[in-house]
């Protein structure tokens, strides 16, 4: 172990405790303190869990966690069934478009939903238009539109695992099955599901914590008793009314627990259930079927529907884009640039904030990343699985709660965030394994004996990471970098805590421009400008490596 | 003095130790071979010796310079080849890239790199491919690729983790000869890992086996194959009879004992140590199958004359291999492919005292 390689682990750890350690510590401390005294106490949770209100609002965002989960499943089950197994055409399209919800900012779906299914929107007009219903129907506005919108959201998380799973059975286990005599539905319940249960749950733990994330889904919807919306509402409008405070705080805490918790135990499962070697790996494409045509009629139909509601988050959000005073109309009937022109002429501050503090958040994310996989995979030095730990976790943390503790912990004492740089700072914590996760699996996959084999030839350490690992790194780390700066690009869940006049990036910008008063148009110029950014992000990608992209995918968020 | 000397070499994974305090010693010019089973840590020694394990205890010094105890000196500066098990060539460089690498490190200038290079390519016979990627050619290519990197700066010692081992039989024997040769040509000393016995017999000028962590023997592999030093040894390399029985008499004078076995009272050996040698004590009457002496009729009376029952009959194309039954004991006999015996048919087994040893 040399020297070096602790110098760079110690500097690692450093900015580990910097940026994620000392807030989230300055968070769980405040959450202890006694309002408007000096002391400490477990009265803030005790005021939390005996208050009928703030228990209710748990009480419903576990229901909607549930309803979430089971609408996912129910389904992505088939839809990862049909991925993984049938043979048919557009194979690729049709992943693509359904996997697309995970690079959507998830307001971007909402907008798009209020404006095609809202109570005078198109569905409802052009329902109404046929004289079948007089009034309109409440499609969204309720725990059953959150459950829509945020299941089509998840879905892909569902999709992914399985079909990952799907692939991976060794045949041999579904053919003993066969042979044994269990048909098809039966072979299904009995042995594909059940092989699978550890990458169904790798994607099912995301889909559950993500109600206890998404603040602004609910809140758009005008839903508000929810646990992550009650806690932005309590912190960022009555941080004043210190009771409400605390009430934030501790809500923030409970949500990341559970988070935290949750996303711990799922772990530690999937990977006992590895460890007993169920579903081996095999290389072979798995058992694809070529399925009768009624069967393969369906699985059209059914994809055709999925896929439509995912690519109608784009369309509905383009027409809107690109019209004005679009209104108890079905369809817009004034097509106009003037939403772009506000944008890129009027505020060119917001696009150019989100450039310049998702850019800088990824040169972090770069100079911190690849060094951080270095001595995770590399080296033995003291203490590299705990920073690997502290990283991974960092995908659990729901996003309020890195930006309630950076408001908390950089406000006084370390005044950080008096400075712009707070934002890509923050930005960088929050993404972190992003692209840190891309880098160790490639660096995994890199035979370490290339770089022995350049080290005995003479050349240094420095010398073989710049020769040999980087130049076979590249791809991995380069998808990487596009998949951090999508996500980088569209946070507001930390940044909305930050952000100060000048600051705004394009998400906040859409935040705003509802909040302060439906301007619709340019709130979906917005959006639609940031879909177009992912989508041509995404295309690079693909280029540069198909296969790496489903490894790059981890949980999401905003 | 020898060219590299390991000494109290000592290395551990955790719980599990590697490299056993050992002692080895590697003459200019010498190609020796680390000989073992699976896990025996002969890898673990090899990167001892290039620098990419750290071990705990010992030294290792080439050419007079102390690797270790004068402060570790890094892979890159001992001046050393080596040929990856699983070649370690660099996909993303062309031949001609891969092979100078070290060249261009060491600042050497463009006209000597083309030389050199020129010079390598011609032994190893790459001629003609420098300028394909290495997924372009064939394995054994790119084992010549791996091979003619480890050689090109002349280095001081060539170390080889099992080049051969991911090729086919029969690619395999002809690289043996090929490296073998040229290592020799080059005066290179040379350290070898392999566990194939043949190819270790073939290719050394002298062969340390390994067991656990140990080095039990080194010599000529004739002298491994003739007088191994103990049960392990003989089991590894070759076959051999093992006869478990008891020095019932030393002889005086000689290094001639007589022991008992399941099937004799009083059987005939030579044993390699007499000092170790005393009555009462358990030991293996050994024999290798090729110098058991079989008569179809009973010859002149002697000693070590056993009769015994064909129980199964092996044919290996250019000889025969007999597993006879001596009063329950299986004795394997090699003889040649004439011999027209058949399984059920008696045979009588003469085991020369000169040539069968007590080991331990
Ligand atoms: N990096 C490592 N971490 C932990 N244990 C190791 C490591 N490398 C080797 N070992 C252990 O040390 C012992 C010796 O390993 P080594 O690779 O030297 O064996 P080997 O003789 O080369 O075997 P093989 O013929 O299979 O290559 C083995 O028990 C092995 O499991
Ligand atoms: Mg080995």
């Amino acid at each position: 172990m040399s020297r070096g390689n602790i110098s760079l682990a110690a500097l690692l750890w450093l900015v580990i405790a910097f940026l994620v350690l000392y807030p989230m510590s300055i968070l769980v401390l405040q959450s202890f303190k006694i309002a408007e005294t000096d002391n400490w106490g477990i009265s803030n949770y005790l005021g939390f869990f005996q208050d009928t209100y703030y228990l209710k609002t748990f009480g419903n965002t576990l229901l909607l966690s549930v309803l979430v989960l089971l609408t996912t499943t129910l389904f992505g089950v088939p839809l990862a069934y049909i991925l993984a197994r049938y043979r048919h055409w557009g194979k690729t399209v049709f992943t693509a478009l359904i996997l697309l919800p995970i690079v959507l900012p998830a307001y971007a779906g909402v907008f798009a939903f209020i404006i095609f299914f809202g109570k005078y929107g198109t569905l409802n007009l052009l329902l109404m238009e046929t004289g079948l219903f007089k009034t309109p129907i409440n499609f969204i506005y309720g725990i059953h539109g959150l459950v829509f919108i945020q299941s089509l959201h998840m879905l892909p998380f569902i999709v992914l695992g399985l079909s990952a799973g799907f692939t991976n059975i060794d045949p041999s286990f579904e053919e003993a099955a066969e042979v044994e005599g269990a048909g098809g539905f039966r072979r299904f319940i009995t042995v594909t599901l059940p092989l699978c249960t550890p990458s169904y749950l790798a994607g099912a733990v995301i889909v559950f914590l993500w109600p206890f994330t998404d603040w602004l889904t609910p809140m758009i919807l005008g839903q508000v008793d929810f646990l992550p919306s009650v806690a932005y509402i309590n912190i960022a409008y009555h941080f004043t009314d210190v009771h409400r405070k605390y009430m934030g705080i501790v809500a923030v805490i409970v949500s990341a627990v559970v988070c935290i918790s949750l996303f711990l135990l799922a772990r530690w499962w999937v990977e006992r259930k590895k460890y007993t070697g169920l579903s081996k790996g095999t290389t072979s494409e798995g058992r694809v079927i070529e399925p009768g045509p009624l069967v393969k009629l369906s699985a059209y139909l059914y994809m055709f529907f999925i896929a439509g509601l995912v690519l109608l988050i784009p369309i509905v959000l383009g027409l809107s884009a690109f019209s004005r005073r679009w209104v108890f109309e079905p369809f817009p009937t004034h097509w106009t640039l003037e939403n772009f022109r506000v944008i890129l002429l009027e505020t060119p501050v917001l696009i150019q904030n989100s450039f310049v503090f998702s850019g800088i958040a990824l040169l972090f994310g770069i100079a911190f990343g690849l060094p951080a996989a270095y001595i995770i995979v590399r080296t033995r030095v003291p203490g590299r699985n705990a920073l690997d730990f502290v990283i991974t976790l960092m995908l659990a943390f729901p996003g309020i709660a890195v930006g309630v503790s950076y408001l908390l912990g950089f406000w006084k004492g370390i005044p950080l965030a008096q400075y712009w740089i707070i934002m890509p700072l923050a930005l960088f914590a929050r993404r972190l394994p992003y692209f840190l996760r891309m880098a160790h699996s490639s660096y995994l996959q890199l035979d370490i004996s290339l770089e022995e084999a350049s080290e005995v030839s003479g050349a240094g350490k420095l010398r073989t990471f710049l020769n040999i690992s980087l130049p076979l790194l590249i791809k991995g780390v380069l998808v990487g970098v596009v998949m951090f700066f999508i996500m980088a690009f569209q946070e507001i869940s930390t940044a909305i805590f930050l952000y100060r006049g000048g600051w705004e990036t394009l998400p906040i910008g859409i935040y705003l421009n509802w909040h302060r008063g439906m301007e619709f148009g340019i709130a979906a110029a917005m959006a639609f400008l940031m879909i177009v950014i992912a989508f041509i992000l995404l295309l690079i990608i693909s280029r540069i490596a198909g296969g790496i992209l489903k490894a790059a995918w981890g949980p999401g968020g905003t | 003095m020898a060219f590299i000397e390991i000494k109290n070499l000592f290395k551990r994974f955790g719980k599990v130790v590697a490299v056993n305090h050992i002692q080895l010693e590697v003459n200019k010019g010498e190609m020796v071979t680390l000989l073992g089973p699976s896990g025996c840590g002969k890898t673990t020694t090899l990167r001892c010796i290039a620098g990419l394990e750290r071990p705990e205890e010992g030294d290792i010094v080439i050419d007079g310079k102390p690797m270790l105890s004068e402060g570790f000196v890094q892979p890159s500066k001992r001046g050393i080849g080596m040929v990856f098990q699983n070649y370690a060539v660099w996909p993303h460089m062309k031949v001609f890239n891969n092979i100078v690498y070290g060249l261009k490190i060491q600042r050497i200038p463009r006209q000597t790199i083309q030389e050199k290079a020129r010079q390598v390519l011609e032994l190893t016979g790459l001629n003609g491919l420098e300028e394909r990627y290495p997924s372009q050619l064939s394995g054994g290519q790119q084992q010549r690729v791996a091979l003619a990197r480890a050689l090109v700066s002349n280095p001081k010692v060539l170390l080889l983790d099992e080049p051969l081992s991911n090729l086919d039989a029969k690619l395999r024997e002809e690289l043996r000869f090929e490296i073998k040769s040229l290592v020799r040509r080059m005066g290179i000393t040379s350290v070898y890992v392999t566990h194939d016995q043949a190819e270790a017999m073939v290719i050394s000028d002298r062969v340390a086996v390994m067991d656990s962590g140990n080095v039990v023997q080194i010599g000529t592999p004739q002298e491994i194959y003739e007088k191994p030093a103990n049960r392990f040894v003989a089991d590894f390399i070759g076959t051999m009879n093992f006869m478990s029985g008891e020095v019932v008499q030393v002889l005086q004078d000689t290094d001639a004992v007589y022991v008992r076995t399941e099937f004799s009272e009083k059987m005939l050996c030579t044993t390699p140590d007499t000092t170790a040698t005393t009555p009462g004590k358990k030991v293996y009457a050994s024999i290798r199958p090729e110098d058991v002496e079989v008569f179809t009729e009973p010859p002149q009376a002697r000693e070590n004359l056993f009769k015994g029952t064909i129980v199964h009959k092996a044919y290996l194309g250019n000889f025969l291999y007999f597993f006879v039954s001596v009063d329950g004991t299986m004795i394997r006999v090699q003889v040649p492919h004439y011999v027209p015996q058949e399984e059920g048919q008696e045979l009588h087994l003469f085991l020369n005292p000169q040539k069968c040893m007590i080991l331990f």
